[in-house]
């Protein structure tokens, strides 16, 4: 079972949008611990509810409208139930607000954001966000040799 | 008092974007009422030019709810311009994932859009009335969705490779066999999906009795009912004949469903993107009819697998001729949940379904190509002609929304005379005229997002702008 559980979304579809979805295959390409579960996804779904609740730390990446392009930043982040009118809208929080309401666990979890610039329609980067998708990717390589405790 | 309109935008806990509005009379009674599909996607003209093969892959990009189903009846479309007759394991794997697809579906639309209205109540507070509400009112409930619809989505991984936008299916068949582990992984999931769905059935069934008043003003009303029949008059959500079938329970006509232009005809309306599709020789408005999980309950003869088939028979009790009220949609769905899971066990036990003979190959043999399969919310046509070279010249798609949209109109004037009345309004009221479209499921092409706006607001105004009353969900 792993101890942690990486989420990176986004549309590649929509230029800069993809930045979180190819920092989780980054991830993938480099890291081959089995205690590391890495998932690419276009959208936040309710089922991510169950592995949530499964792990010790979660880590979502996302792509974000506002900050300065090339950087990224890290957020802490706390279980908070949201309004669901849609299918296509959940949070992280409301997804782990869901994880311990419904399994009653919910790990420890932080949101990295990349700021984008471009989100028209395209595949491509720009350039200082392909940079921060890099030092992103390269960060958590590191950071993520440290184990959390199965405790959190 | 003078004339209004009432309008409901955006309608929520549906797939894509729209709105209702009601037209009130001097006396605030409702004299109209129209159900607004407010989003245009344009497939049709931009797929055009572009090489057949590619369509299958492109046509999924439609929607992220139900991929699969336009992957399937593009690829039988591309079958047909091949003029292959695909191999029998891909046949069946196909199905595999086209029932897959159809039980992840229809667990969102109950569990996620529909049990808040049923478990919580019509009127209760909008503001909890959604899946969260639920997971509080009930866990143990919303722990089922959310496995049901993992399981089903799992299934389409184990199969295609992803859960969205798979392009496994591929014109001539599936681009690979299944392997011993991912089938025996599926089979291994079947006995608690299998649980889930039972549960699932005997609570709705014993829920029914609270809600009389939406079972009789749900879309409860005469119209023809259409969808495709196996040969031996079955289930069937792959390939088969297509039926009319009339509301008092006769069938109208069995056809073959690459003849369809013969029969079907559509209109379009100015205040919606979305088509109007009619019986032919019944013309408009006496050709409406129904498609998705009622209509197919309504047009069989029987049900193949054994759990299914015995709720079929107590669910063909509820009216004597077809059921008509649109509220038993929900009712349908979860049958239909369990037929997907039985068969899917069926077909995965099969001792060829681990055949590796997948696919054919061909290159363009005809000119014209139709497929035409059950998508969870109901007949699915996709229609292609192209030129010698293989390039798309032109596409025509009937998705099942559009076959239901004249009968979700009527749904919405029939609840809205029902439920709201005068110059002023209820949020159950309200909510009451977008649970009738819910019941049908509608997916109107959902690839855009929300615009963020998630609150609703509904104003009743005078003739002249006046504001006589506003209703809010938070």
């Amino acid at each position: 079972m792993p101890h942690t559980l990486i989420v990176g979304y986004g549309n590649v579809l929509r230029g800069d949008d993809g930045a979180g979805f190819l920092v989780a295959e980054l991830l993938r390409e480099r890291i081959r611990d089995p205690e590391i579960q890495i998932l690419s996804q276009q959208q936040l779904l309710p089922e991510l509810m169950e592995p949530i609740s499964r792990v010790a730390r979660v880590i979502f990446i996302d792509a974000s409208v506002s900050g300065r392009a090339g950087k990224f930043q890290r957020i802490p982040l706390r279980p908070a139930p949201a309004c669901a009118r849609f299918t296509h809208h959940a949070t992280p929080e409301s997804l782990l607000a869901g994880a311990q309401s419904l399994y009653g666990h919910t790990p420890e979890a932080t949101l990295y954001t990349i700021p984008g610039r471009f989100f028209e329609t395209g595949e491509e980067l720009t350039p200082s966000v392909r940079r921060a998708v890099n030092e992103l990717a390269a960060t958590l390589e590191v950071e993520l040799a440290v184990r959390p405790s199965r405790g959190a | 008092m003078p004339r209004q309109t009432i309008v409901i935008d955006p309608v929520t806990r549906i797939e894509g974007h729209s709105k209702i509005s009601l037209h009130l009379d001097e006396e605030g009674h409702v004299e109209e009422a129209y159900f607004h599909v407010t989003q245009f996607r344009g497939f049709e003209k931009f797929c055009e030019g572009r090489p057949y093969y590619e369509m299958p892959s492109l046509m999924a990009r439609i929607c992220g709810i139900c991929p699969v189903s336009h992957l399937i009846a593009s690829a039988k479309a591309c079958d047909a311009i091949l003029a292959v007759r695909i191999p029998e394991n891909a046949v069946r794997l196909r199905k595999v994932l086209n029932l897959a697809q159809i039980l992840q579906s229809h667990a969102l639309s109950f569990f996620y859009l529909s049990v808040p209205d049923l478990l919580l109540g019509m009127d209760s507070d909008p503001a909890a009335r959604n899946v969260f509400g639920v997971m509080q009112a009930n866990p143990a409930m919303a722990r089922d969705g959310v496995r049901l619809r993992q399981f089903g989505q799992q299934i389409i991984e184990w199969l295609a490779g992803k859960r969205i936008h798979p392009a496994w299916v591929v014109p001539g068949g599936v681009s690979s066999p299944l392997t011993a582990e991912n089938r025996d992984r599926i089979l291994a999931g079947i006995p608690e999906a299998l649980a889930i769905a039972t549960r699932a059935l005997d609570w709705f069934k014993n829920e029914m009795e609270r809600f009389r008043e939406e079972i009789r003003s749900f879309a409860n009303f005469p119209t023809l009912f259409m969808g495709l029949v196996g040969d031996d008059g079955g289930l069937e959500h792959y390939s088969g004949k297509l039926r009319f079938l009339d509301a008092g329970g006769h069938v109208v006509a069995d056809y073959a469903d690459t003849t369809y232009p013969d029969y079907l005809a559509e209109i379009a309306h100015p205040w919606t993107y979305l088509k109007t599709s009619f019986y032919k020789p019944l013309g408009y408005p006496d050709g409406v009819y129904r498609v998705g999980p009622l209509a197919r309950l309504n047009i069989i003869d029987g049900v193949s697998t054994p759990r299914a088939s015995q709720e079929w028979a107590e669910f063909r009790e509820l009216d004597r001729g077809a059921v008509l009220s649109s509220f038993y949609y929900h009712y349908a769905r979860l049958i239909e949940i369990l037929y997907a899971l039985e068969k899917i066990e069926q077909l995965l036990r099969d001792p060829d379904a681990l055949d590796a003979n997948v696919r054919a190959h061909a290159s363009v043999n005809n000119f014209e190509g139709i497929g035409v399969s059950e998508a969870p919310r109901g007949t699915l046509m996709h229609h292609y002609k192209v030129d010698r070279d293989g390039l798309i010249t032109w596409a025509n798609l009937i998705i099942a929304t559009g076959h239901n949209n004249a009968a979700m109109n009527r749904g919405v004037l029939q609840v809205a005379r029902h439920f709201v009345h005068g110059n002023k309004l209820s949020e159950g009221m309200l909510n009451r005229v977008e649970a009738v479209i819910r019941t049908f499921d509608p997916c109107l092409s959902c690839s855009t997002h929300a615009d963020g706006r998630l609150a609703l607001e509904m104003e009743l105004r005078s003739h002249e702008g006046e504001l006589l009353d506003v209703c809010h969900t938070r």
